[in-house]
């Protein structure tokens, strides 16, 4: 191999395949678990008026935690606050396709559940939604990811993954951290 | 007057003339090392990327 023009040329088209060679496996590799296994970046359009959501959206109190819907869709609500989640704790089914929501009404706060590939920031004014299901059973630590002020560290709320039959909403579909039964 | 570090002499055209062929031959297995040190350093950075992708993003689960 010659130090000259044309070996050089060749050496860069060389890197070139290679290159492209890569980005099409990572690319192929993120196209498999998108369209094979439905792993995509959350993404969500939604807006809410962060001054009442406590009075006039779904996310009131009585709104707020595990509910199952009429068509069985498992939805978990959560308030993302000045240095905690509301609420605290939720629980949700192994196993099934569960949606969870968020919203801030205060700053931006972020979340993730650990050992999973939740994971989403909540900005005041929209809705966060993720679509999951949890293979896992246990108590599983959402701390708050967004530095959102001096209590942050202090901001961490747990989801309870629960065997299938043993997540038991009562008969408005609600379920919560302390109806295990 | 002190001698230069390196005198010229003839000697020493003969000496440069063999660093030369040297440093051609040297310059001829260069970019094959260097191809090789760039292989290895982008295969091990894919290795590692494939093995975290593989090993640890997909199994924690679907989400969208």
């Amino acid at each position: 191999m010659a130090i000259n023009e044309s070996a050089i040329l060749k050496s860069e088209l060389r890197w070139t395949l290679v290159v492209a060679g890569i980005v099409a496996v990572i690319l192929g590799a993120i196209l498999f678990a998108a369209l094979s296994m439905h792993i995509n970046p959350p993404s969500n359009r939604e807006y809410v008026d962060p001054k009442t959501i406590h009075l006039s959206s779904e996310f009131t109190e009585a709104n707020l935690g595990t509910q199952v819907d009429q068509n069985g869709r498992v939805i978990a609500r959560m308030i993302t606050t000045q240095f905690q989640f509301i609420p605290n704790c939720i629980v949700l089914p192994a196993e099934t396709d569960v949606t969870l929501r968020f919203t801030s009404p205060d700053v931006i706060h972020g979340l993730l559940v650990t050992g999973t590939n939740v994971n989403t920031m909540v900005v005041p004014g929209y809705v966060a939604q993720v679509h999951t299901r949890f293979t896992k059973t246990g108590d599983l630590l959402m701390p708050c990811h967004e530095y959102c002020g001096l209590g942050h560290s202090q901001m961490v709320a747990t989801v309870k993954v629960v065997p299938r039959d043993q997540f038991r909403p009562d008969a408005q579909g609600r379920a919560s951290c302390g109806d295990r039964r | 007057m002190t001698e230069p570090a390196y005198p010229r002499s003839r000697h020493d055209h003969e000496s440069d003339a063999d660093e030369l062929r040297a440093l051609e031959s040297a310059m001829e297995s260069t970019p094959r090392g260097a191809a090789l040190v760039s292989a290895i350093a982008v295969g091990l950075l894919l290795l590692c990327w494939l093995a975290i992708y593989f090993g640890v993003f997909l199994p924690r689960g679907t989400v969208g």
